[in-house]
């Protein structure tokens, strides 16, 4: 037995040194290699998958900001065209009211200076009438060329006149 | 010309032989430190260059071990050993082809006969190393075996009681099963080692034979082979590491 592993070049001393080695390897690239490069890719795994999730939710949140946008959008322009139509119905009935206004203001004018005329009238009537009493009392007189009485005579005037 | 089927020594320390195989397989592993020393310092998030090498190396690996073990868990508790086997091995296939192998060396008397005692000799080609490494793998699938599934049911698919269903069948096949074990140190460590050991004769004799432009293919095949056993190693390690953590059927 001996004599063929020696034969094939088998030494123990040798084969310890041999399995030494590798177990050192094996502990060196342990530490240095498989633990950091292994930790790497978990954390380059994650960081992609954190990624790709991160750029899906941020098209998606993009999505639905346009389409808020949109609706925004379509709300004002509702409500644009409700404001004007609001301010329309408003303009409308604000310049029917004004003209209503004018034309009662018109009347009471009118109406005022109906009455003023009215009273001129009248006023000069009087006046009128006692003019030409007294033009016509100047008249007699020169007609009759004596004067009865004062009284008797604006009597018979007013008589005459009425 | 002369081929030896044992590594050659280059000199003693006292009374251990200092082999050619020792030499390049210290230098095959401080190469690997080195490496994996600068590798550690310049790791980065976004790989670049080496650490591209590496990575792509040990993720496939990696996939190759979840492909077997089904398991990330698992294959990460066997990945070490694996890949370990799989970047030594294969490093230490590819001395094959560096040349001077086999040809610069020193010239030595050895019973009264001039022999040359090449430096360079692939590691692989010699028994100590390949058997080291079949130890290490069979070592390592028991401790596995028994921290896995405990030392009850590990030691229960190869001592079989013959009074329970199979009988005596059952203990036969548990005995089979303990031979194997043994059978995988010579199967492990003789595959191997034909195989780079064939390679290197193969290649010093072209080279002997025809010096220029021949051995030019059988280069290429060499690195070939060498990945191939690399892979095989570590590959059937690890099949058997599953194996171990794995527990028995009956």
């Amino acid at each position: 037995m001996s004599e063929l592993l020696s034969k094939l070049g088998i030494d123990w001393k040798l084969l310890i040194a041999q399995i030494v080695n590798f177990l050192v390897l094996l502990f060196v690239l342990y530490k240095f290699a498989y633990g950091p490069v292994l930790a790497m890719l978990d954390k380059r795994q994650k960081k992609i998958e954190k990624g790709l999730k991160d750029a899906d939710e941020a098209h998606k949140k993009l999505a639905e900001s346009a389409d808020m946008q949109k609706e925004i959008l379509r709300k004002a322009r509702i409500e644009a065209k409700d404001i004007v139509e609001k301010s329309y119905v408003q303009a409308e009935k604000s310049k029917s009211e004004i003209a209503a206004e004018a034309k009662t203001q018109a009347e009471k004018i009118i109406a005022n200076a109906k009455d003023q005329i009215e009273l001129e009238k009248n006023k000069m009537i009087t006046e009128v009438k006692s003019e030409i009493g007294s033009l016509v009392v100047a008249a007699a007189e020169k007609i009759i060329n004596e004067k009865i009485d004062e009284k008797k005579d604006k009597e018979i005037i007013g008589k005459s006149l009425i | 010309m002369d081929i030896s089927i044992a590594a050659e020594s280059l000199f003693h320390i006292g009374s251990f032989p200092v082999t050619n195989t020792l030499v390049v397989t210290f230098c095959i592993s401080l190469i690997i430190i080195v490496a994996s020393y600068i590798l550690k310092n310049r790791i980065s998030l976004v790989p670049k260059g080496f650490q591209n090498i590496v990575e792509s190396v040990l993720e496939a690996l990696l996939n190759l071990a979840d492909s077997v073990t089904q398991d990330r868990k698992q294959s990460k508790k066997f990945f070490p050993i694996v890949a370990t086997i799989f970047i030594f091995v294969i490093l230490t296939n590819w001395v094959e082809v560096v040349p001077g192998l086999g040809t610069i060396g020193l010239n030595k008397m050895e019973e009264g006969k001039q022999v040359l005692v090449p430096f360079i000799r692939s590691g692989a080609a010699d028994l100590n190393l390949t058997l080291a490494l079949a130890l290490v793998s069979v070592i390592s699938a028991q401790v596995l075996g028994i921290a896995m599934i405990g030392f009850r049911k590990y030691a229960g698919k190869f001592f079989v009681s013959p009074l329970h269903k199979p009988y005596l069948v059952g203990t036969f096949v548990g005995l089979l099963e303990l031979i194997s074990e043994f059978a995988k140190l010579i199967s492990f460590s003789f595959r191997l080692f034909g195989n780079i050991f064939a390679g290197e004769v193969l290649l010093t004799v072209m080279l002997f034979l025809v010096p220029y432009f021949v051995p030019l293919p059988f280069l290429f095949l060499e690195l070939f082979v060498g990945f191939i056993q690399a892979l095989v190693f570590a590959m059937l390690t690890l099949v058997f590491f599953k194996m171990a953590a794995t527990e028995a059927a009956h």
